[in-house]
């Protein structure tokens, strides 16, 4: 019992640590990635490359000056940057890493809880992460964050379900809504290939949720200054960076999961190498696909995103579900 | 409609793995051209005497009004060969507009400019930047 416990603490820690250490790096690798894409260099003087960078950027953040607006909706305006960053340490307890191991004669799963309904609980707790946006567009009491608010909620509306649905496919192949079986039954082949559409619409959809270009219209700072952070400073506007990083690595987890195989290696002559490490290589990878994708495609208008989501992204998802039940149908011999 | 998103995909990448175009400025110089207009110098000639004769020709045609200078007579010779110099000359880079103007309007060359652009000067206010003869003067024999 006691060494339960310890287990779990220790898989607590570390994995809270490892994500916090994902989140300082993408920031840097957001602005490293930015940079060489615009041919510039990005952060170079701070430690060797600017390696340094999100911890000079953290003390510079940390001892800003914190600015209450006057006319704000106290509570929910110290409400909203204190749950920035809770989906995401929610949901990362159920996001498997790697093979079962076994240390001093002991299984220990490399995944913190291996619950039976983990994309259900996924799915809710990524949803939350809409509320850290409507409280600090609506609490500051000002015009920009509360457009953000507000764009911020429609948006969310239709590309959750759109998420949902795109998972769908892969749920029906599998059978289970465990994260650790639809990992198993990724062993001999990717669900990317069974799935390529629901990848892409999964794709799509997590980048409309994390806010990010093309989708960023609660923030788009051409328009809307900062968006629903504008009247935020110091650690408060920390807190939402920390939240919008801290989502992205838990998509691309989700998607490498869902889509890319998780832990296992693409060829079987490389599965010598650790699943964590596999895991974490994929992970990069998808988070290096979304940055790439902001610095390539222009902002959506606002209607343009309505209209995506609604009148060709939700048929889309439909038809994948129709099509994938079909051929499952199909192979297993008909009604 | 895949077809144009994948190129522009391709084109974002294919910066990524140009080199960057920048200049780490402080620790590597840009290379300037040739006849870059930099900061001014005036000319000594052989015997080390001031070119410049305060003819005044350089404060005239300034169109920044940027030059101030009077001078003085040498019968001497000791400062200049024509007998007149510039007792007093000042240039006032926070006026300059780096024309080379003066330079076209010397009768004597006795004002040139330079590929040193760096003139950037500590504390407040213009005061620093309006730099006079002893600055301005082109430096012979280590001095």
């Amino acid at each position: 019992m006691l060494a339960a416990i310890v287990i779990a603490v220790i898989k607590m820690l570390v994995l809270f640590a490892v994500l916090m250490l994902f989140v300082a790096y993408g920031t840097l690798a957001e602005r490293k990635v930015s940079g060489h894409i615009q041919d510039r260099l990005g952060p170079l003087y701070c430690g060797p490359h600017g390696f340094l960078q999100p911890f000079a950027d953290g003390l510079k953040l940390f001892f800003k000056e914190d600015i209450v607006a006057k006319e704000s909706d106290k509570f929910l305006y110290f409400l909203a940057p204190m749950i920035a960053i809770v989906p995401a340490i929610l949901a990362i307890g159920v996001i498997p890493f790697g093979e079962s191991i076994t240390l001093f004669g002991r299984k220990i799963n490399l995944v913190m809880t291996d619950i039976n309904v983990a994309l259900l609980y996924l799915l809710a707790v990524s949803s939350f992460s809409v509320y850290t946006i409507v409280f600090g567009g609506w609490s500051a009491n000002s015009k920009y964050p509360l457009l953000g608010g507000l764009r911020s909620a429609a948006q969310f509306i239709s590309y959750e379900l759109i998420l949902g649905l795109s998972i769908m496919g892969v749920i029906m192949i599998v059978g289970s809504f465990s994260l650790v079986d639809i990992v198993h039954y990724q062993k001999g082949m990717w669900m990317v290939v069974y799935q390529p559409l629901a990848f892409i619409i999964y794709m799509v959809a997590a980048t409309a949720e994390l806010n990010r270009l093309p989708f960023d219209l609660p923030e788009a700072e051409s328009e809307l200054v900062g968006g629903y952070h504008t009247e935020y400073s110091s650690m408060k506007f920390a807190m939402f960076f920390l939240g919008e990083y801290a989502n992205m690595v838990i998509t691309s987890a989700v998607a490498v999961c869902l889509f890319l195989g998780g832990w296992y290696s693409p060829v079987p002559f490389l599965s010598w190498v650790p699943g964590p490490i596999w895991f974490v290589v994929k992970l990069v990878a998808v988070f290096f696909f979304l940055l790439w994708l902001r610095w390539t495609y222009p902002r959506f208008r606002y209607d343009q995103l309505m209209g995506f989501s609604w009148k060709y992204l939700l048929p889309l998802a439909l038809i994948n579900i129709l099509a994938t039940g079909g051929v499952m149908l199909f192979l297993q011999g008909g009604i | 409609m895949i077809g144009p998103l994948l190129k522009g995909l391709r084109v974002t990448f294919g910066h990524l793995l140009k080199p960057s175009v920048t200049v780490k400025y402080p620790y590597e110089k840009r290379e300037v051209a040739e006849r870059y207009r930099g900061r001014h110098i005036l000319k000594l000639d052989e015997d080390g005497r001031e070119k410049c004769c305060a003819c005044g020709m350089c404060e005239e045609i300034c169109p920044a009004d940027a030059i101030k200078l009077y001078g003085k007579e040498d019968p001497e010779f000791k400062y200049s060969d024509v007998g007149k110099y510039a007792e007093y000359y000042v240039i006032d880079y926070a006026r300059c507009i780096f024309c080379g103007l003066c330079v076209d309007s010397c009768p004597r060359g006795a004002i040139e400019m330079t590929q040193d652009y760096e003139l950037t000067v500590p504390g407040p206010g213009r005061i620093n930047l309006i730099k006079d003869k002893g600055w301005l003067l082109e430096k012979r024999g280590g001095e």
